[in-house]
């Protein structure tokens, strides 16, 4: 119970700013949960790990919860996993649904959040307790399971892989860290970047150029249109009110859509519209009468927001118990945790038991918080999309340098890896890169050199990598189902 | 069996590990370029051709005005805001002063009908957010900014 005594009213104060402006950042069109949490990451700096967490985690859930808003009231989703919620959500906005639909996707989203939590909570320490038996062998079958994993559900296999692995090269610039058991050599750069380089890219900057930078570089090549008209009215029509008995006969729904969204939320680097949508379509099959759905049928909007909502908790499961994260938010979690000094893995919950529990009371309460806000403040809520994107987006710039420079202490060479990344991200995603595996791929890339490395130095051959224990024979039966599910996809694909 | 295993030896030289792991990425990378090139080539040369023929349509869907501005505006941004900051040293002061203009010259750019209150809007954001982060950050939790 040693927890209980960071559990201050800052705490619940950082809980509650986060879900609010996560909302905010979710609910406006263009802006994203991995945002949120990117921009808002130099707040973190100044507290300590318990404060930083409970504020990104608020940040979490209140991000992927907004994206319902737009996509309810506008048909825009507000986050790529409301994709699906605008399928009946904004039918019910024209019937002049619109209360009933946003408050029965918070209702779902509520439902999502606690699901996913409570099977992280019982989830990640178990499997942080086997993981915990893994030597490097494992650990880099671990990673490599995870690249494919990725890579079978990207957009296209062969430059969702390339993604991957070029993310893994960028991650490899700089030495070859001794403390890792390697020779301090520099590689992969020329002399005069040493002096920068000697560690390689800060994680932050790279996040916030790709996520912060890159992504408003593509909105400005759109023009910053604001998809909010002058003669356009936000107006939540009295209609038909929200009752509970909306959820009549959608228990199973419910659990499904939470279930399915916690387990994609697992998958390394698969985000939430992939959750959502397979969440869709799941509940059309099962539907009564399928031909509803898509035409403002309530149980869309709940398939879609409690499986987006399901992906937090999931995302977290193997971040916290393997130190690999679910999607690209928690991705630039673990830039908060390296902030702080702590290294995510199988050791982290044992080690860090205070704070592990201060993470589910955080996650509770975000829920919670996100629920209660948006259920009775919906309305003003609606307002902020309103905001210009004029005012909003020169702001997220200056954040971003905020972030980038004090990262370590001041130095203007992550300023400008920043824009570096910006630019690669808004050029690559042009060329059809990717941005998910890429920031994975080098999230994991210098710890998968040393596990294989390694593991190569210490017995000789390639072989143990298949023999060395019946845990490595089953990450491998995993990584050849994930490479056979990417294959059969690619088949499909090109049958249609 | 033993033949088998011995050509999946490996020895690692110490001095050239640091390269061991870098060369076996160079390759995956070339050969998955090699494979991209195959699948993606002939579709691209096509598309490219296409683009050709109906440019301006490609030309309307890029604002090429917002985006080129915003890049340089960034990097104007960006490099200005040490050489400021050596003026005031450890005080932030030049973040501040080159966000303020940084703000508005962005807002200006993308603002899409500028009008009077538009115009008091931006001044007024441009001015107020900068004051207020560099207030929050650099004064009051201590962080250190340009």
């Amino acid at each position: 119970m040693e927890f209980i005594s960071y559990l201050s009213p800052m705490f619940f104060a950082l809980i509650g700013f986060g879900v609010v402006v996560g909302i905010i950042f979710g609910a406006i069109p263009g802006m994203t949960a991995t945002m949120a949490v990117a921009v808002c990451l130099p707040m973190t700096y100044a507290l300590d790990l318990t404060n930083g967490l409970a504020l990104l985690l608020g940040l979490y859930v209140g991000g992927i919860s907004g994206g319902l808003v737009p996509a309810i009231l506008l048909n825009i989703p507000g986050t790529p996993s409301s994709i699906t919620t605008t399928f009946d959500g904004y039918p019910m906005t024209q019937k002049g649904e619109g209360e009933r639909a946003l408050k029965t996707g918070i209702t779902a989203s509520l439902f999502g959040g606690l699901f996913s939590t409570i099977v992280l909570f019982l989830f990640a320490p178990t499997l942080a307790d086997f993981a915990i038996k893994f030597s490097y062998i494992e650990k880099f079958l671990i990673i490599l399971f995870a690249l494919t994993v990725i890579a079978s559900l990207s957009r296209n296999l062969l430059l969702g892989i390339f993604s991957g692995v070029l993310g893994v090269w960028f991650s490899l610039i700089g030495t070859y860290d001794v403390s890792f058991g390697g020779n301090g050599e520099y590689r992969l750069m020329m002399g005069w970047m040493e002096e920068y380089l000697e560690s390689g890219f800060s994680l932050l900057p790279v996040l916030i150029g790709l996520f912060g930078l890159g992504t408003i570089l593509q909105e400005a090549e759109g023009g910053i249109r604001e998809e909010i008209g002058k003669g356009k009215k936000l107006d939540l029509n009295g209609g038909a009110g929200f009752s509970l008995s909306v959820f009549k006969g959608q228990i199973i729904n419910l659990i499904r859509s939470s279930s399915l969204g916690t387990f994609v939320g697992m998958l390394p680097g698969v985000g939430g519209s992939a959750a959502s949508v397979l969440a869709y379509t799941q509940q059309k099959n099962f539907s009564k009468d399928p031909s509803k759905l898509g035409k403002g049928a309530p149980e869309g909007v709940i398939a879609s927001e409690s499986s987006n909502n399901g992906l937090t908790g999931g995302a977290l499961i193997p971040l916290l118990s393997l130190g690999i994260p679910g999607d690209s938010t928690t991705a630039v979690l673990i830039g908060a945790f390296t902030l702080q000094g702590i290294q995510l893995g199988p050791l982290f919950i044992g080690n860090n038991l205070a704070t592990w529990d201060t993470m589910m009371v955080a996650l509770l309460f975000a829920n919670i918080v996100m629920f209660v806000v948006m259920f009775f403040a919906i309305r003003y809520i609606v307002k902020v999309i309103t905001i210009p994107k004029y005012l909003l987006y020169p702001g997220i710039i200056m954040m971003c340098v905020v972030g980038a420079y004090a990262i370590n202490f001041g130095i203007m060479f992550d300023v400008w890896t920043l824009l570096f990344f910006g630019l690669f991200g808004f050029l690559g995603q042009k060329v059809g890169l990717e941005v998910a595996p890429f920031i994975i791929g080098f999230i994991l890339g210098k710890q998968a050199e040393v596990y294989f490395v390694k593991s190569l130095e210490s017995f000789g051959t390639l072989t143990v990598f298949f023999t060395k224990s019946p845990i490595a024979v089953v990450l491998w039966i995993l990584i050849a189902i994930s490479v056979a599910f990417s294959i059969y996809g690619l088949i499909k694909q090109k049958k249609h | 069996m033993a033949e088998g295993s011995s050509l999946l030896k490996v020895s690692i030289d110490f001095s050239q590990s640091h390269l061991f792991f870098p060369n076996i990425i160079h390759w995956i990378l070339l050969i998955l370029i090699v494979l991209i090139a195959l699948t993606k080539g002939p579709a691209f040369v096509r598309s490219l051709k296409d683009r050709k023929d109906n440019q301006t349509a490609k030309k309307s869907k890029t604002d090429w005005m917002r985006l080129l501005g915003t890049i340089v505006l960034t990097i104007i941004y960006f490099s200005l805001m040490e050489t400021v900051g050596d003026f005031f040293p450890n005080m932030g002061l030049g973040f501040l002063l080159t966000s303020i203009p940084f703000m508005f010259l962005l807002s200006i750019l993308y603002v899409h009908e500028p009008g009077r209150r538009e115009l008091v809007t931006i001044t007024l954001s441009s001015i107020i957010s900068p004051t207020v982060a560099w207030y929050v950050l650099a004064q009051m939790f201590n962080i250190t900014l340009p």
